[in-house]
């Protein structure tokens, strides 16, 4: 047994080292890297049929992990993500249909638009106390939808169509679909990955762990908070963006469905909330259900709707929670283990 | 000896507690017999609070660690602990924020018929007690003094009629001519025969208001004895740990 | 006269508003629980009243009688197998749950009564009017708001005069406070949701008959009550009448303005409200 010297300056001090990677966290990097080269490759191996719900799939992992970073990370509820989408969607419609900007660059630019609505939006509802928030959320999305269906300039009921994208080869939309897929997922889950490690992570794992203690210490709750409603608003936005682009139409009622939501804690609550494992885990389950029982129509959405129940009842760390409960093997390390360097455990 | 002719009423048998990881008692073992009022005094952190909360079913505890006239009882939910004797002044007094003096005391008094538990205390019985709770009987509790608060969550608590009262720092904040008027409720309390366990810092005040002291240290019983014998040395010991730390 | 009559309409929805408000400010007052399937709990009893009306031809104030202690039940169901395991600081579990069982509610819903809007026969009371200061108003707007100022004035005073009232504050302002006192939070909690959801009963009943039902309609009701319970302000059942009122006026309005702008305008107004005075008009900061 060594015992620890005390004081700093003693030379025996034994040398340590932060090790923040592990085997499965490599594994996992590595699969991440094949799959985001798979996704740009899609027009060379996918039919155009199987982009189209690739493209799917990557926007419910996107508002799913955007749903993760507030309800599971910044303690924010929110069930009215759909607002973001949609603005980013009408914003990305009125550039390319209505000024004649390039439609891929319109994609980015557009997300100004989530971005800008997002800080009015989180200073009024951070007023709102816990549960409130949430059903604040919903409202603001409400507010959109119906702002949008009286809007002459953005069609009001009728919706719009992307008309120029008949402008663009099937062949080169496939290779941008693909190229946004990739980029979607590059930018919510690496994004995530990125930020939770980086010392604003530690920080809002403190938060999640516990508010007032970590304000005590120095943590700025409200900032942090404020910006991860922004980021998820920009992300969402994002997918939006993405989503429609592939529809080629959007309208008031699917610009700002509510589905979004239940799907997005559908995946986090089942997946495991707090967690990036646990919602690529829920998109899976939930797309593969989705493709087997969703022709049962409602009684499909009775028992999604159960399980969300039985999962806040009995199992709040989801699938995910489950398995990290019984193997370590974190495919997106985040904690930090201090590690003796072999010559000084000698 | 007394001990030996008086029952226990409260006990405690290798008393642990834990919050989350962290453990905060380890093993307290104390008694309290029928009518008498004991004193757990020991410095902050000591785990005095959290041993009232454990015995109060605020914390998980076996149900072997807690007796109650023998009966084990560790674990109870809290509202039935009530039922069966014991009652609490909380630390920090807890009163009911946005409602009246009366309407405070009332609550446990509605509390206590329903549960079915009888005793000598009532409104005018607590009002000659503390004269300034009938005046301020509509005031709201939020607006006032210190001193007040302590008195109505005092009279709150025995309107719960109850076998054991547990007192969490009732002079806490205090200034000395009010903690003199709510520790001269003292004798009338326990003239119900009604059993005390004082939490109390003050350690002078602790000696001279009770029978027996329980000292405290990092989740441990330290030092124990009758108040009138345990010397200034020995509590010193016991309060602080150092040498004659015990184990 | 115009602007009178929008008024005059406004406080009589309000009305309608309020019944809904009660009980998501008494379930947020004492649990710190918003029950996201609150409208969805209207919609679905609205549709077993409608069916009762039809099959057995029962009339409005049968349906009622049955509706009420069947709302009870509900609620206290509601509390013991759901909500008495997710209450507590974190809002997240009880937000999850409810919003779980909104989802299955729905589609329970729509299997069973199909996406059709219905509505409850009144037997000509629907469609009698009165005349008020000038103006004719419909009976039925009328009758409920008798109903819900009724409700809202003897929810006042059981909260202030009884027994369980006051358990129920001591177990709003201090959970555990109000344990040390003898009090059973669960059984406290079981009731409230009791009365909160029992107040649905004739909720459902009103807006059956005031104008159509269907299974998606729950999700309008929840933010209505939302919207009001926030612009009165939190904490007092009389502030959830008011905020109605105040909703109720401003989608009148709205609605006088352009019929595409009513509710809209009831939104904008709750957002004026949080911008400006976010404790509520009649809460305090
Ligand atoms: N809710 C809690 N969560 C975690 N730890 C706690 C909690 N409450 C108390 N503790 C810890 O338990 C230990 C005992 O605390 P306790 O409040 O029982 O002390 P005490 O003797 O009453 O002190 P004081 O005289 O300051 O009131 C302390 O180390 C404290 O930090
Ligand atoms: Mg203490």
């Amino acid at each position: 047994m060594t015992s620890v010297p005390l004081s700093p300056t003693d030379a025996t001090l034994p040398k340590v080292t932060v090790r923040r990677q592990t085997a499965s966290g490599r594994v996992a990097l590595t699969l991440f890297v094949i799959a985001l080269i798979a996704l740009v490759a899609m027009p060379w191996w996918a039919k155009t049929g199987t982009i189209r719900m690739i493209l799917e799939l990557c926007c419910y992992i996107a508002v799913a992990q955007m749903w993760n970073m507030l309800a599971g990370y910044a303690g924010l509820v929110s069930v009215g993500q759909q607002a973001f989408m949609g603005a980013a969607g009408y914003a990305m419609f009125v550039l390319a249909q209505t000024f004649g900007v390039n439609p891929f660059l319109a994609i980015f630019l557009s997300l100004l638009v989530p971005a800008a609505l997002a800080v009015p939006c989180y200073l009024l509802l951070h007023r709102l106390d816990g549960p409130y928030f949430a059903i604040g959320t919903w409202v603001v999305a409400e507010v959109f939808r119906l702002v949008a269906s009286n809007m002459g300039w953005l069609n009001a009921g009728a919706g719009m169509s992307l008309n120029v994208m008949k402008d663009y080869s099937g062949f080169e939309r496939n290779v941008a679909m693909s190229l946004l897929c990739a980029l979607l997922i590059l930018a919510t889950i690496g994004g995530s990955y990125w930020f939770l490690r980086s010392r604003y992570g530690l920080a809002l794992i403190a938060i999640r762990d516990n508010p007032v203690a970590a304000a005590s210490q120095g943590v700025n709750v409200g900032r942090l908070r404020f910006m991860i409603y922004v980021a998820a608003a920009v992300g969402c936005g994002l997918a939006g963006a993405v989503y429609f682009m592939a529809q080629l139409r959007i309208n008031p009622p699917s610009a700002f469905d509510p589905m979004w939501s239940n799907v997005a804690i559908f995946i986090v609550m089942v997946g495991g909330i707090a967690s990036i494992e646990g919602v690529l885990i829920g998109t899976l389950i939930y797309f593969i259900a989705d493709r087997w029982f969703g022709e049962y129509g409602a009684s499909y959405f009775v028992v999604l709707g159960v399980m969300t129940v039985l999962v806040a009842l009995y199992a709040r760390t989801g699938i995910w929670g489950a398995i990290s409960k019984r193997w370590d093997a974190p495919w997106f390390p985040i904690s930090r283990h201090l590690i003796l360097k072999a010559e000084d455990r000698a | 000896m007394m001990e030996t002719l008086s029952t226990s009423v409260l006990s405690t048998h290798g008393l642990v507690a834990r919050y989350g990881d962290f453990q905060a008692l380890y093993g307290v073992d104390v008694t309290v017999n029928e009518g008498e009022a004991v004193a757990l005094i020991g410095a902050n952190g000591a785990g005095k609070s959290t041993f009232l909360r454990a015995i109060m079913g605020l914390l998980p505890v076996a149900p072997d660690m807690v007796r109650l006239g023998g009966q084990p009882i560790g674990g109870t939910p809290t509202d039935r602990m009530v039922q069966k004797g014991v009652a609490i002044v909380p630390e920090g007094r807890r009163l009911f924020s946005g409602m009246s003096v009366e309407d405070n005391l009332r609550v446990a008094v509605d509390q206590a018929e329903r549960l079915g538990r009888k005793g000598g205390w009532s409104l005018s019985r607590l009002h000659q007690l503390f004269p300034i709770l009938k005046e301020k009987a509509r005031t709201p509790v939020q607006s006032l003094s210190g001193g007040q608060q302590q008195m109505v969550s005092i009279g709150r608590a025995l309107l719960c009629q109850p076998k054991v009262l547990l007192c969490d720092e009732i002079s806490l904040g205090l200034a000395p001519k009010v903690i003199r008027e709510i520790y001269a409720a003292l004798p009338e309390i326990r003239g119900q025969g009604t059993a005390v366990v004082l939490v109390e810092q003050d350690v002078g005040l602790a000696q001279s208001a009770t029978d027996r002291l329980y000292c405290m240290l990092e989740g441990r019983v330290t030092l124990s004895g009758r108040s009138g014998e345990v010397t200034r040395e020995q509590i010193g010991a016991a309060y602080f740990g150092g040498s004659h730390a015990v184990v | 006269m115009q602007w009178f009559d929008a008024l005059v309409q406004g406080v009589l929805l309000g009305g309608m508003y309020a019944q809904y408000a009660l009980g998501m400010a008494l379930m947020f007052g004492v649990m710190r629980i918003v029950n996201v399937s609150h409208g969805d709990l209207v919609i679905l009893l609205s549709l077993i009243g409608i069916s009762l009306a039809t099959s057995f031809g029962l009339g409005p104030f049968w349906v009622m009688a049955a509706l009420v202690p069947l709302a009870v039940a509900m609620g206290w169901i509601l509390q013991k197998v759901i909500l008495n395991r997710v209450v507590g600081d974190d809002p997240l579990p009880s937000l999850i749950a409810t919003f779980g069982l909104s989802l299955a509610l729905q589609n329970l819903m729509l299997q069973i009564w199909s996406a059709n809007s219905r509505s409850l026969p009144g037997g000509g009371i629907e469609s009698r009017s009165v005349e008020v200061a000038g103006i004719y108003v419909g009976l039925l707007p009328v009758i409920v708001l008798v109903f819900a100022t009724a409700l809202t004035l003897c929810l006042d005073l059981m909260l202030k005069r009884t027994r369980f009232g006051r358990a129920l504050r001591a177990a709003a302002a201090d959970v555990e406070a109000a344990a040390m006192t003898g009090i059973n939070p669960r059984a406290v909690y079981a009731s409230a949701t009791a009365i909160a959801v029992g107040i649905l009963g004739f909720a459902a009943v009103f807006q059956s008959l005031r104008s159509t039902v269907a299974p998606a309609d729950g999700g309008a009701q929840l933010v209505y009550a939302f919207e009001a319970v926030i612009i009165g302000g939190m904490g007092s059942v009389w502030g959830a009448f008011i905020g109605s009122m105040v909703l109720g006026i401003s989608q009148a309005i709205g609605f006088r303005i352009d019929p595409g702008f009513g509710v809209l305008a009831g939104h904008l107004v709750f957002l004026l409200v949080l911008a400006t005075r976010p404790q509520g008009l009649f809460g305090k900061s």
